[in-house]
């Protein structure tokens, strides 16, 4: 599996945000979570790539449980782009995408020839020498998933990576996650846009209060509840 | 990969990781000298000047050391001491509020590989500043080195226990003026009340108990033993208190790491 959550549960205070949650992303698909606004998706992302400490469950990332003992290891294998743009704005965007693949463990040498590379391929160059906080909402969008995909990670788990963005990056960045589809990474995504979905996933889970609520391929779950589009599902089982 | 390989594997990805932070955290103190680096020499020279040379001249000596000497030791070790403080505080606490701490902190160091990174930063800042006073001090009093291996392990000591501190502070925070507080409230009068302008000894009861008391005292005292040669306490003490201070706010610090506090939800 490429990712694997059991029995999940996190809470804040009274409000459980994630509630025993079960998912398996099998290894190489393409998997997106779709749910309302304050379902827990980016609360079970970030149990997965270690910056929320789940309460009860088990994770494990290509096999590697992700809490515990081996979770560098598990870390290392994750590339994430963050819901909230949080880029550091000390650093010029060149800089910002070698010191990530050093963080996560590439030679200074690797890490700036990759750096190189996602500049070319984000069509960041003009900017490799701007600071983070210069820059506009789409460009922040490509540097995220730049960053995401420096240090070359077998699981990408993108949150949200088209909010906020014009329909021509919108292609342009399906276009980037699908290729990195086809080479036989894994990609979670979580979207609002469930066009978004339909086009790019090969199986979605609907998600809401904490819960997993249905499953499928996108083409089974309109013939299992005879929608016309998974708009329609969603608004079955996940709307109010 | 064999299982030893690839933990050989990680272990040299993780130290790699620990460059790129120790590295991110030294350029944001070079690339913002005019912030990080000239305040605490300026301020160090100014009280030289004006305490050491412009009312020097009326004081007597203290134990016999002229008073514009008495004062440098203390003036470096506040130097190094507020800016390893303010820096790990400032550029931790500025990581957590613009979120982008995220990104080592979901990267495969671990949590004392981490704040080592971090403490690299205030340690190379508060290294700079010592220098840099004491260069600077130089120009305008003459006073004697005599022991530098116990100056640069005092100060080296005092500036990982500060920024350790600082490291603390910048990950409880929710505001600047958390960090502003226990840098105006607790640092500084205890670096004051650390008999950097006078020998607490000449202080009359209860300050001079209290200060015995005041960690800072000792930190000075060791600065004022390697480089005067003469303090009021045994060095075993000074630098025994210095040493266990740095162990007890770097511990603290790791633990807050270890235990994701400020960092992880
Ligand atoms: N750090 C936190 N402290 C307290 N509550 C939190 C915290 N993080 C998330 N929550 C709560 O957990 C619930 C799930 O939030 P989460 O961000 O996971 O939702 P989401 O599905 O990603 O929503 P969206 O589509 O709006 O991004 C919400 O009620 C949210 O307020
Ligand atoms: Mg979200």
């Amino acid at each position: 599996m490429g990712l694997r959550v059991e029995g999940l549960v996190k809470r804040f205070g009274d409000l459980t945000a994630v509630d025993s949650l079960d998912l398996a992303v099998p290894e190489g698909s393409f998997f997106g979570l779709l749910g309302p606004n304050g379902a827990g998706k980016t609360t079970l992302i970030r149990s997965v790539v270690g910056l929320c400490e789940p309460d009860e469950g088990h994770i494990e990332v290509l096999g590697v449980p992700a809490w515990g003992r081996r979770g560098a290891e598990a870390r290392r294998l994750i590339g994430y782009a963050p819901q909230e743009v949080a880029l550091d704005r000390f650093v010029p965007v060149r800089e910002a995408l070698e010191l990530h693949g050093r963080y996560f463990g590439m030679s200074r040498r690797d890490a700036v020839a990759r750096a190189r590379e996602m500049l070319a391929t984000f069509e960041l160059e003009d900017k490799a020498t701007s600071y983070a906080n210069l820059l506009s909402g789409g460009m922040r969008r490509r540097l995220l998933l730049a960053r995401a995909l420096v240090h070359r990670p077998r699981l990408v788990i993108l949150d949200e990576p088209t909010a906020g963005v014009d329909i021509e990056l919108r292609h342009d960045l399906w276009a980037h996650i699908s290729r990195l589809h086809a080479d036989g990474t894994t990609i979670l995504l979580t979207t609002h846009y469930l066009e978004e979905a339909e086009a790019l996933c090969e199986r979605v889970a609907f998600m809401r209060d904490g819960q997993i609520v249905t499953e499928g391929a996108p083409a089974e779950l309109r013939g299992r509840f005879g929608a016309g589009r998974l708009e329609d599902v969603y608004l079955r089982v996940v709307g109010r | 990969m064999s299982a030893e390989a690839s933990a050989r594997d990680l272990r040299r990805a993780q130290w790699r990781g620990v460059g790129a932070v120790a590295e991110r955290e030294i350029l944001r103190v070079l690339r913002l000298w005019k912030q990080t680096l000239v305040p605490q020499v300026l301020v160090a020279v100014l009280f030289i000047v004006v305490f050491g040379l412009a009312l020097g001249g009326r004081l007597d000596g203290i134990g016999g050391v002229p008073y514009e000497q008495f004062i440098v030791p203390g003036l470096v070790l506040m130097g190094v001491g507020t800016a390893a403080f303010a820096n790990n505080g400032t550029s931790i606490y500025q990581a957590r509020g613009d979120g982008f701490i995220e990104d080592p902190v979901s990267s495969p160091m671990t949590a004392s590989q981490l704040l080592l990174g971090y403490l690299s930063g205030g340690i190379v800042r508060a290294a700079i500043i010592g220098v840099g006073i004491v260069a600077a001090a130089r120009a305008f009093v003459v006073f004697p080195l005599v022991n530098a291996g116990l100056v640069v392990a005092t100060l080296l000591l005092s500036g990982i226990a500060f920024a350790a501190l600082g490291t603390v502070v910048g990950l409880y925070a929710r505001g600047w003026e958390h960090q502003n507080f226990v840098g105006n409230l607790v640092i500084q009068p205890l670096v004051f009340l650390g008999g950097v302008f006078y020998a607490v000894d000449d202080l009359p009861e209860p300050w001079a108990t209290i200060s015995r008391f005041d960690p800072i005292f000792y930190m000075v005292e060791a600065t004022r033993e390697g480089m005067l040669g003469a303090a009021e306490v045994p060095l075993g003490l000074s630098l025994g208190v210095t040493a266990g201070l740095a162990a007890l706010m770097v511990l603290w610090a790791y633990t807050l790491f270890r235990r994701g506090v400020g960092l992880r939800t």
